[in-house]
């Protein structure tokens, strides 16, 4: 609306007012130029994954030969077909669905536990331990790696799926339960005291006023952290090496063929076809996701 | 504190969380400390060096020094693509009448692709022959001179593989500093555009201040992020060609699981934590210093 009175309004008619013209005029100008700007951005960070898409359905003669930026001369859904027979990537997305299903809940699960025992119950040395956890929020995950390996082949954990879930849930942990205890404060102290007097102990009050009020942290923390899980290039790379455990970031490596060369067609297919169950998920749920993010972060 | 609370139940609640939470992060980070004193294959007896290997990460190892220079222009590309890019975003989605959760939506996409898919589809876009995204864009705006393969250029690669971990994760950033920035309060903006404050100074003395607590959160995560920035460069160039991409998370993994160079390995990764802990001093040093003035 204001784009178009502002124009309109003569100048000179109006010296007594400068500051409320001088306001209608120049967002409007600003506001034109932010817009422009923010669609280019947009437009480079979304026209990748769109070329990602456009490729998986172009012929191999088309993507060799022509320019990268036309539409495909000819849809074809071949390379579909050749992505699932060179790769398993049924069992790479079941893989990766049990890893990430076997992380959450651990995260969840144990997230919730830890806030509950030092923000609610309180203990002397509580301050320490949140220190504790904190560290793990700085320190890098390939520390972990070679202590690990050697650790997992002592006790024949290489190669299984406890030995990708353990440490990507030991690592979410810190900001699983940093998330949790700056939720469990917003808890009145009320709510505890008055069931504590009517008798109920401290698993009963975890179980029946605790777990049922965060169930909106839960999702907040169960989808953030899917999207790390789900994509997990570096545990598995390095714990995991029979096929039938492959997740889909190894899966998709499968498609770098013998001296390296790749039928580029089929892996976009395929890639297409691995990001699209966390996708559907990010697209479905990203107000709750995006909420999430937003107030992880605002709230240290 | 919960009055009905017993030691039994601190233990119960405490312990599952802090045993897998020592398994995963704290004792392997006590046993790298260890190992860093060792020189190991894994095989053969574990031989105490002492400082040994620190000695020679420090004065005789060339490819650490090169690693830990690219490794720090990495993270600078990162920070400045991700951070400048949120908080340019952030802002100008501030003044957007509609469409700000679309936008949202859309800017936080790459997050949710692996990064092995990010991967291929870069080699892609980087390629020249047949001809990809960038060299094509190249040549149609005239600077047909700059089309090379910049992923075996030693002096682009670096920059080429920096980009996508840049690109990927800058929607995560600026959902951050955007949700900062609406709850700045609108009384101080309108009471600062009243007594005539230009945009600009509106951003550097009014919002800008207020979100400054987000901003170095931020800013801590984004350099954290960066530090142990591994799959990209890892799966595009493999540290190559020589050692142009090379960073001390790629070295420190080939030293670990290609030559079984335990010992050394895990000197290097030793060195990794304390970058990152000198980097986040470094960050509250610097940002909170800034705010007392």
């Amino acid at each position: 609306m204001i784009t178009q009175t502002a124009p309109s309004t003569p100048r000179a008619s109006a010296p007594s007012s400068p500051v409320p013209q001088r306001r209608r005029r120049k967002p409007s100008l600003y506001r034109t130029l932010s817009r422009v700007l923010i669609m280019l951005i947009v437009i480079v960070q979304v026209y990748p994954l769109a070329w990602l898409f456009l490729t998986s359905l172009r012929t191999e003669h088309d993507f060799a030969t022509g320019d990268p930026f036309a539409l495909p001369s000819s849809l074809t859904w071949e390379n579909y077909a050749r992505a699932f027979e060179t790769g398993d990537l049924g069992r790479n997305i079941l893989n990766s669905f049990i890893v990430t299903m076997g992380a959450n809940i651990l995260i969840v699960l144990f997230g919730m536990m830890a806030a509950y025992a030092i923000q609610v119950l309180g203990f002397r040395l509580s301050r320490f331990v949140r220190a504790l956890f904190l560290v793990g929020i700085i320190v890098p995950v390939q520390i972990a790696l070679v202590p690990l390996f050697i650790d997992y082949s002592a006790v024949n954990l290489l190669d299984t799926y406890q030995s990708m879930i353990i440490p990507l849930a030991g690592f979410a942990l810190p900001m699983s339960i940093y998330l949790f205890s700056s939720f469990f404060e917003y808890i009145p102290r009320e709510t505890y005291e008055a069931a504590s007097l009517d008798g109920a102990g401290p698993y009963r009050i975890f179980g029946l006023i605790t777990l049922p009020l965060s169930l909106n942290t839960v999702v907040t923390v169960v989808l953030v952290n899917s999207i790390f899980i789900w994509n997990d290039f570096i545990f598995a790379n390095t714990f995991v090496l029979s096929e039938d455990l492959k997740t889909i970031p190894l899966g998709l490596q499968n498609y770098i063929g013998a001296m390296g060369k790749v039928d580029w067609t089929a892996t976009f297919a395929a890639v297409c076809v691995t990001i699209t169950p966390l996708l559907l998920v990010f697209l479905v749920l990203n107000k709750a996701m995006i909420q999430g993010l937003e107030s992880g972060a605002n709230k240290g | 504190m919960l009055p009905n609370r017993s030691r039994t139940s601190v233990l119960v609640f405490l312990l599952p969380p802090l045993l897998l939470y020592c398994a995963a992060v704290l004792f392997p980070i006590l046993q790298s400390l260890f190992l860093s004193f060792f020189s190991w294959n894994g095989i053969s007896e574990m031989e105490f060096v002492g400082l040994e290997n620190y000695v020679r990460m420090l004065t005789a190892d060339d490819i650490f020094w090169r690693s830990f220079f690219n490794a720090l222009l990495y993270l600078a590309i990162c920070l400045v693509l991700q951070l400048g890019g949120a908080l340019l975003v952030a802002s100008l989605l501030t003044s957007l009448r509609r469409g700000r959760e679309l936008i949202k939506t859309l800017y936080l996409l790459p997050a949710v692709i692996s990064t092995v898919a990010i991967a291929f589809l870069f080699v892609r876009i980087y390629s020249i022959d047949p001809v990809g995204l960038l060299n094509q864009l190249l040549h149609w705006v005239g600077l047909g001179s700059l089309e090379r393969a910049w992923l075996s250029d030693v002096n682009t690669v670096l920059a080429a593989v920096s980009a996508p971990e840049g690109w990927r994760f800058t929607g995560l950033y600026m959902l951050i500093i955007y949700a900062a920035l609406i709850a700045v309060p609108k009384e101080l903006e309108e009471a600062a555009v009243l007594d005539g404050a230009s945009k600009w100074t509106l951003f550097t003395k009014i919002r800008f201040p207020y979100i400054r607590p987000v901003w170095i959160t931020t800013t801590i995560m984004a350099t954290t992020y960066g530090l142990r920035g591994f799959d990209i460069p890892y799966l595009m160039t493999n540290g190559g060609p020589g050692q142009s991409s090379e960073l001390l998370t790629t070295y420190m993994y080939k030293t670990a699981f290609t030559s079984t160079d335990f010992g050394y390995a895990s000197t290097i990764s030793v060195f990794i934590v304390i970058e990152c802990l000198v980097a986040v001093g470094l960050i509250l040093f610097m940002l909170k210093r800034k705010a007392d003035s």
